[in-house]
């Protein structure tokens, strides 16, 4: 009887097996048929914007509570309910609930479980620079072209790489929201008593480590290799294109390789350090507020940061012009979106929401109070922005330059890209791997995810 | 002919079914509710993740379309090969790493603490305690630990003239430190099950074995290790299961790194969803680590029918 009952639990069990592996078969095309439905959502949503419809279309009616993910830590949470406060009482419809995510990496998370769950999307979400391409080319961010178009909100007044930055394939699927961009702290009571200047070409730099590394006794100069958007500009300025307009990979070329090997070359001498791994970043600030190491390579946005906690002046200089001449620099930090998911009333709140996130009034809040970059051209000329420059001399470095701020390069498979970049990187740079082979390899690896992404 | 209709009669008559059938169905209809989650939440991810492995289906959108073995091609000949066997590395580096914490530590702390005392079971309260600490909680006060110039171990380790080392962000010390923390939460868990199971077995074998002349180490290793054989078994079996799905510690301590020498196959799985949004390549990887799980269980079930003493 046992054995009957057993033989019989069996088939049942293999019965339901094959059962839920056809019925999860059955949707061999095109994916499940909640998957279809956003399908044609997503197609509907499509044809509307090519419509343009008009400003009505875009209004909230009704009474609505919103939620707004971003990645403001505690510090800033004072700011972030100031800002949320003004919304909320600058008009009568709708509510907007503030969530700290964590970093932007766990708010990626966060934002794509719920994207696939097709549940529990905030009405807001902000977005690392990293990420437009891939949630533009998905279409998991609204396009918010016709949103402008039918409200008529000015973006022509945000810096032209800002803007950018947050298009993809020509849509404005984000607006400019806390940039940064990359920078060299350095210990400026140190330079001036050692008589040292950050160079404005890389051909000085090597003399500059020297002076440096003698005046800490160590390190001269930290260079983030936990992310690759703290380095991939030495190779932009170049001339490396990274991802070539055929959709294969150049950093096996000899302007990169020559980049590599330098880079290589200084972290060997001891005189620089690449930083990567745990707490790399913390480790590096600290090393720096300790008067142990002499510059480091960091975000713009960090600057309030530096200066609170060191108890010597803080410098602040833009990256060392190429062998070329250029001195680009790219755009960093996060852009704030709508995930095309939600309900239109949601998305109506959640657009009049970001149009007062992004706006003008509040542009100066967020630069004062976080350290990002004023994203609005205009507020440079007003008296708030006058006032921020006094406050922050050292700003002055980036807004000389700030039309060299591009945007990110923007390719679906950059994060995978970004990642293989990054632990080779880490291999030459920590490990001694060898510079020229590890590259060789590493292209070959990129060029496969670039063909498998473009397929 | 009378017969016939006699019979027929009797066959009118005869039930729908049996008690024998009576009783078969009533045991399904207990068994049913079980197996209808199994089957929900068990079997149906299993096939779904399968048919994943089969798609080209980026995280981030709605629609996929079936690319045939092409993941599995790339997980085998492609790029993903390299990374495949990596994490199978470090993965069964990281688990002997914890099976002979668990199992070796476990015993030799069960040997030492196993004295029914006041003191000593206050010892073993210490002892078990860090399996209690949440391994997020436990992974952030390793983080500090470890940390290369204000860690504590690293100042403790300078009274040996030993300098600074870099734990976390060196290939050869990462996994170990990992291990550390690993180690530190499970030779507890292990103590106790022994003890539990050293309390079991007989003491009139270790009495016979004194009159015969045994000596304390000829007794453990002719009485205690033997008949500890299922603990180990249920502890081989239970701790490789879970030291193969590590995560968490790695994800805080070392995200993988440094290139990838802590990379372990759950963090690869995660890497591809997560970072990459590849779910196609998360879930080929996911059923491949599947199926050596239960490679693995069944071989170690098989050879354990052979090797195991029951009778305590």
């Amino acid at each position: 009887m046992k054995k009957k009952t057993a033989r019989i639990s069996a088939t049942l069990l293999a019965g339901t097996m094959i059962c839920s592996l056809l019925a999860g078969c059955s949707g061999s095309t095109g994916g499940s048929t909640a998957s279809s439905e956003a399908a044609s959502s997503e197609a509907a949503s499509s044809a509307a914007s090519e419509e343009a419809p008009a400003a009505g279309e875009y209004e909230v009616t009704a009474p609505i509570t919103i939620k707004w993910w971003h990645a403001m830590e505690d510090q800033y949470s004072g700011l972030v309910d100031e800002v949320v406060k003004g919304f909320n009482e600058s008009q009568d419809l709708i509510t907007v609930e503030a969530e700290y995510m964590g970093a932007y990496k766990d708010v990626n998370e966060a934002l794509v479980a719920a994207n696939a769950a097709g549940s529990g999307l905030p009405a807001v979400v902000v977005a690392n620079t990293d990420y437009v391409a891939a949630y533009g080319e998905s279409g998991l961010y609204e396009d918010l072209t016709p949103y402008i178009a039918a409200t008529g909100y000015d973006v022509d007044d945000f810096a032209d790489g800002l803007l950018v930055s947050a298009q993809y394939d020509g849509k404005q699927v984000a607006l400019p929201f806390l940039h940064s961009t990359q920078v060299i702290y350095y210990n400026k009571t140190m330079a001036d008593a050692n008589n040292i200047t950050v160079p404005t070409v890389i051909t000085d730099m090597d003399a500059f480590l020297d002076e440096a590394s003698k005046a800490t006794g160590g390190v001269a100069l930290s260079i983030p290799g936990w992310d690759q958007w703290y380095f991939e500009t030495l190779y932009l300025n170049e001339g490396v294109k990274i991802i070539t307009d055929d959709n294969t990979c150049d950093l096996d070329s000899d302007a990169a390789l020559a980049v590599t090997q330098k880079l290589q070359d200084w972290c060997k001498s001891g005189k620089a350090m690449w930083c990567f791994g745990t707490d790399a970043s913390a480790n590096m600030r600290q090393s720096f507020y300790d008067g142990k190491t002499f510059a480091v390579m960091h975000t713009s946005s960090l600057y309030n940061n530096y200066v609170d906690k060191c108890d010597f002046e803080v410098g602040m200089a833009w990256y060392p012009a190429s062998t070329t001449g250029s001195k680009n620099s790219e755009v960093g930090g996060c852009v704030v979106g709508i995930p095309s998911k939600n309900d239109q009333q949601t998305k109506n709140a959640a657009w009049a929401f970001l149009q007062y996130l992004a706006g003008k009034d509040v542009n100066m809040k967020w630069a004062e109070g976080t350290g990002y970059l004023p994203t609005r051209k205009s507020v440079l000329e007003t008296d708030e922005g006058k006032a921020f420059l006094e406050e922050k001399p050292a700003f002055q470095c980036i807004f000389d330059n700030l039309d060299l701020v591009n945007p990110r390069i923007q390719n679906a498979a950059w994060s995978e890209l970004a990642t293989t970049w990054k632990n080779y990187m880490n291999e030459i740079m920590g490990e001694g791997a060898d510079a020229v082979q590890s590259s060789k390899d590493m292209v070959v690896e990129i060029n496969e995810i670039l063909e498998d992404s473009a397929s | 002919m009378q017969t016939t209709k006699k019979q027929g009669a009797a066959a009118e008559k005869k039930p729908l079914l049996t008690n024998r059938q009576k009783s078969h169905l009533g045991d399904f209809a207990c068994v049913l509710p079980a197996l209808a989650l199994l089957a929900v939440f068990t079997y149906y991810p299993i096939c779904k993740l399968f048919q994943i492995s089969l798609t080209d289906w980026n995280l981030l959108n709605d629609t996929w379309n079936f690319v045939g073995l092409k993941n599995w091609d790339w997980l085998f000949n492609g790029s993903g090969a390299k990374y495949l066997w990596n994490s199978l590395k470090v993965t069964f580096i990281y688990s002997m790493g914890e099976l002979l914490v668990t199992i070796v530590g476990g015993m030799l702390f069960a040997l030492l603490f196993n004295r029914m005392t006041r003191s000593f079971s206050f010892m073993r309260a210490i002892v078990f305690m860090p399996k209690y600490v949440a391994m997020s909680s436990a992974a952030v006060i390793f983080l500090w630990i470890l940390n290369t110039d204000y860690g504590v171990l690293n100042y403790l380790l300078q009274f040996l003239n030993i300098g600074p080392v870099d734990w976390l962000n060196q290939k050869s010390t990462a996994l170990p430190s990992v291990l550390m923390l690993t180690g530190w939460r499970v030779i507890g868990y292990g103590m106790m099950i022994y003890l539990s199971a050293m309390q079991g077995i007989s003491k009139d074998y270790y009495e016979a074995a004194a009159l015969d002349g045994a000596s304390p180490v000829q007794s453990f290793f002719r009485i205690t290790l033997p008949l500890l054989s299922p603990t180990t078994l249920f502890l081989l079996i239970t701790t490789f299961l879970s030291s193969m799905k590590v995560f968490q510690s790695v994800d805080i301590l070392t995200s993988g790194g440094p290139s990838r020498s802590t990379e372990v196959f759950v963090y690869l799985i995660y890497r591809y969803a997560m970072v990459d949004f590849r779910m196609d390549r998360a879930a080929t990887a996911a059923v491949m680590f599947f199926l050596i799980l239960l490679v693995v269980t069944v071989l170690t079930m098989k050879i354990s029918n052979r090797t195991v003493t029951y009778d305590s």
